[in-house]
Parts: C-alpha cells; structure tokens; sequence
C-alpha cells in the first residue's frame, strides 16, 4: 500500500513540476502556431482585402475575453485605438478570464467581411447584453468593414 | 460533475456560471499625459497602485485600461470616471463547468468518455435490472416510453417554423 502511495505522490509531483514548466513557456490553446512571422495589426486594417483568407499569426496583449464562453479575445493592437477579434469554435478552445491583460501569440484564417447596420447594432446590443454595459444604435453609421481572425492555437504569457 | 455544472450552464444566458464579476465606480483627478506610458504612471500614482499592471492599453482616445491579475481599471482620461472590474472564478463551480465543457482537453478527454460511456452502460443495463411488472415488460415500458417522447416530442416541434 505504502508503495502505491508512494507511486501515486510522485506521478502527481510530476504532473505538477510539467505543467509549471510549461506555463513558464507560456500556456498552449488549440493548434501548434505554425508561422514563424507575426504579421503586425496594423498591417492587416491597412490592407484587409490583401490578407482575407491567408493564415497569419497576430502577437499582442489581450484586451477583452468572452465571459460567457471563452470563445474569442480582442488582442490589442501596434496601433493604438486598435484591437482585432480572435474567434474560435465554442467548445473547442475556452479561454479563461485570466488570459485577460497577458501578452498573446495567436494564429488563424483572416476573415473580411461587410456588416449592413442591422447586423452591426445585432452584434452591439449582443455584446453590450454580455457585458452588462449599453449600446446605442445611433452610433453606427452606414456598413462597417469586420476584420477577424478565425482561430486555431494560441500561446498565452 | 455533469449533472450540477449541467444545470448550471443550461442557463448561461442568464448569469455567467464560471465567474463572479464586480464593478465599483470611483473618481480620481483627470489624468494628464502626453502618451500612454505618461497617462499609465499619472494613473498609478492616482490609484496608488504600487505594482506596475501586467499591461495597460487605450482602445479609444479618451479611455485607458489598466490590467492586473483578476481586476481591470477602466479609466475615463479627461473626467477621472474609474470603474473597477474584478473577476474572480466561482468556487467549485468553476472548475466542475471547466470538465463538463473539457476545457482543459488532454487526459480529461479520455477520463470524460469512459464516465460518458459507463453512464451509456447503466442506463441500458439498468433497463433490465427490474423483472416483473414493474420492469420493462410493465410499469419499465411506459416510464421509458415517457422519457423518450418528451425530447423527442421536442425536436418534433422545434422543426416548426414558428416554434419558439
């Protein structure tokens, strides 16, 4: 019994010892990052037809975090005033509020998209509704170009 | 595990079952700075936050948010408006909502579907444990029969188009 006890400490140090060492490597959502150049923010509002559809890999620090589900972060970006949606699958990847503040590396699909107002004030009123905070449709003016990168791995400092 | 954070996440839109959130308004002088670096050290002076925040960042012009681990300062820059977020996981419930949903995927994954797959087992076998009339030849038939027809009923419905 002694022995069993013994094993069972020493798997459960082990466990405990990896997991630490990987978190100081940064802790590993979803898919294995891929690319080895990190496509700047900026770069992408600047030019969103040239990078819809193309895998990038976006850093920056996360600025918002879905509270219901962990299904998307707004990672901040190069540019002030800026940040860009990471939306993955619900169920797939959960991110959890702590990510929130840290400093991220995120790889997807950059995904282009034209909102009419109906969808932009959906989406608004939605997003207030999760964040507890208000919206007014009054701001939304004419169709909005939406930027988003479809995600598949991230790594989280 | 399932059967708590089950009910728990059947109503998701309703209140969030993995965190409890605060929000506390409060008031500091306007912040002064000429960049982001400026406004962040006037703000920790203001706030006397002795700590430097894991990362601060400006979504819009007159807004600075400041985050430490489990809170979130959103400062108002020209008014001084503070509000102070803290988030903090529920106890228990997170974690049991984190395996129902298997966040954490890896091993849980494996653990998961062996708990899934004896529950699958219990339930048919426990179909036949009971003889007699109150078994699945008497009473067993129409319990199972109800349990059945309720969802199925359900999906029914749900392909209606002005169904709820």
């Amino acid at each position: 019994m002694r022995r069993q006890v013994t094993a069972a400490v020493v798997v459960m140090v082990g466990l405990v010892a990896g997991l630490a060492a990987q978190e100081a490597q940064g802790k590993k959502y979803g898919a294995d990052l891929t690319l080895t150049e990190v496509t700047k923010v900026s770069e992408i509002y600047a030019n969103p037809e040239k990078y819809s559809g193309k895998r990038v890999q976006v850093a920056g620090p996360i600025v918002d975090v879905c509270e219901m589900m962990g299904c998307w972060l707004a990672i901040g970006s190069d540019q002030e005033f800026q940040t860009i949606r990471f939306k993955v699958e619900d169920g797939v990847i959960v991110f959890p509020m702590s990510t929130k503040g840290r400093n991220a590396k995120v790889e997807g699909v950059i995904s282009v998209e034209t909102l009419t107002e109906a969808q932009q004030i959906a989406q608004g009123e939605e997003m207030a509704r999760e964040q507890k905070t208000t919206f007014d449709p009054k701001t939304v003016k004419g169709p909005k170009v939406s930027v988003m990168i479809k995600g598949e791995g991230a790594i989280v400092f | 595990v399932f059967g708590i954070s089950g009910l728990a996440l059947n109503h998701v839109a309703d209140w969030n079952p993995n965190y409890r959130q605060t929000r506390v308004a409060s008031q500091i002088e306007p912040l002064v700075g000429a960049d982001r670096d400026a406004l962040v050290a006037d703000a920790r002076a203001k706030l006397s936050l002795a700590e430097p925040p894991l990362n601060a960042f400006r979504p819009d012009p007159d807004t600075l948010q400041l985050f430490y681990e489990g809170r979130t300062y959103l400062i108002d820059t020209p008014t001084g408006s503070v509000i102070t977020e803290e988030t903090r996981p529920r106890p228990v419930l997170f974690q049991l909502n984190q395996m129902h949903i298997n966040a954490s995927k890896g091993v849980w994954t494996v653990i998961s579907d062996l708990y899934a797959l004896t529950l699958i087992g219990m339930a048919l076998t426990g179909l036949f444990i009971v003889k007699g009339r109150y078994g699945l030849a008497g009473r067993g038939k129409w319990l199972v029969g109800i349990g059945a027809l309720i969802p199925l009923a359900y999906w029914l419905f749900s392909q209606f188009p002005y169904w709820p």
